[in-house]
């Protein structure tokens, strides 16, 4: 045994976490450093692949029929209420320090009717213009709306939407583009400030988006945004 | 016969949000993972509940499996259990255990699940068998059914303290096992 003492009670703590051994303290304690400790992380999926193979012995037990619908019903949302929801979510979660951020950065004025119109855009071209796209920011909801316009993927490719933000060494994954239509996307609350000022740009991936963090594959089209 | 690539592919659709894709998986997984909320809740309603819960997160959620760096069905099963036993610690106060022997008694691998022993599940039984045989038992409990150290205290009637140290040691034993 020559680990360290440290690393071995951190390893003690994931196992724990990941059997919910901890108590309420412990555990909000843990997943505090969880957040932000990489080492953690690790430890922990570690423990959970390790015992993972205990479960092969459970017995495979067929729910109720109902069930089945019941999950695709509930998935089964129609994205145009999505804007919508985002807000509120966002309202509820008490995003007070963000709103102010945003209110400084964007200048948006918060009524009780939020203003959801699109106050950026950008238009997505590839040379040929086999592949074109345009994207639009509302900033009340932190979203980009992108639709397609001409062109899709390629058969077992996707578009990976990527922010390179303005002084910023490496792009960030913004999330994967539907095949066809309209693709809304959410963009996390640190960078959102990045999006007007930043390129953006599609990559074209395996399918599940780019496996490493950053474009692997070939750029389809980048681009600012412009105030419309 | 679902292969692990089929439930790679479904995953991966499921990302780009094709719900054929959701309903594909469930059909492939979700007697597996019902068993899982079944083995941990001991409650068909409750169980069934968590088990939609568990595939509206695999709708929302797909994309952060990759980085665990798990297998999706390891993925599929640490997301059941974690809701599982979230869910079973917020009913605990009003609910008592007091079944858990003949839990832990039952936790062995039944005939029909050796039948499908995978090579890793060979080589953690075998680690489990170089525990004292109730130490096994304590670490199957508390994998398979969520108990708490109070809860294998009383059922092994030692004091709480030392059933941490040995479940504790078994821990580190099993990982030191696994990792030879």
């Amino acid at each position: 045994m020559s680990e360290s003492e440290d690393a071995h009670d951190d390893d003690v703590l994931a196992a724990e976490y990941v059997l919910h051994l901890l108590d309420d303290d412990e555990r909000r304690a843990f997943e505090a450093r969880l957040a932000t400790d990489r080492e953690l992380q690790v430890r922990v999926w570690s423990w959970e692949k390790r015992l993972s193979p205990l479960s092969d012995a459970i017995e495979v037990v067929a729910p109720s029929k109902t069930l089945r619908s019941r999950v695709l019903q509930s998935v089964g949302e129609p994205p145009a209420r999505r804007p919508a929801q985002a807000l509120w979510a966002w309202i509820a979660g008490g995003a007070v320090t963000a709103g102010l951020l945003l209110f400084v950065l964007f200048g948006e004025t918060f009524g009780p009717e939020p203003n959801l119109a699109v106050a950026f855009q950008a238009e997505l071209a590839s040379e040929d213009r086999a592949q074109v796209m345009v994207a639009g920011v509302i900033p009340a909801t932190h979203e980009i709306v992108i639709e397609r316009v001409t062109g899709t993927a390629p058969e077992g490719r996707v578009h990976e939407l990527w922010l390179i933000a303005e002084g910023a060494d490496a792009p960030v994954s913004l999330g994967l583009l539907e095949n066809q239509g309209i693709t809304r996307i959410r963009v996390p609350d640190d960078i959102a400030p990045g999006v007007r000022t930043g390129t953006i740009a599609v990559s074209e991936e395996p399918p599940g988006g780019s496996p490493s963090g950053a474009p692997t594959g070939p750029i389809v089209a980048a681009a600012q945004f412009s105030d419309v | 016969m679902t292969t692990i690539a089929d439930i790679e592919d479904m995953m991966a659709r499921i990302t780009l949000r094709d719900r054929d894709a959701l309903a594909s998986l469930y059909d492939a997984t979700s007697a597996k993972l019902f068993g899982v909320c079944l083995r941990v809740l001991q409650n068909r309603s409750e169980a069934e509940d968590v088990l939609h819960d568990v595939y509206v997160r695999v709708w929302q959620k797909a994309d952060t499996y990759a980085v665990t760096g798990h297998s999706p069905m390891t993925w599929l099963i640490t997301v059941t259990r974690n809701m599982s036993i979230d869910r079973l610690r917020k009913r605990r106060p009003e609910t008592g255990s007091d079944d858990a022997m003949a839990l832990v008694a039952d936790a062995g691998p039944g005939p029909e699940a050796a039948a499908i022993a995978s090579s890793e599940r060979a080589r953690i039984e075998a680690c489990m068998g170089e525990l004292e045989s109730d130490r096994a038992d304590a670490v199957r409990a508390v994998y398979l059914e969520g108990e708490t150290y109070k809860d294998l205290a009383e059922h092994f009637d030692v004091p709480l303290n030392t059933m941490r140290t040995w479940l504790r040691r078994s821990l580190m034993k099993l990982r030191d096992c696994l990792t030879r």
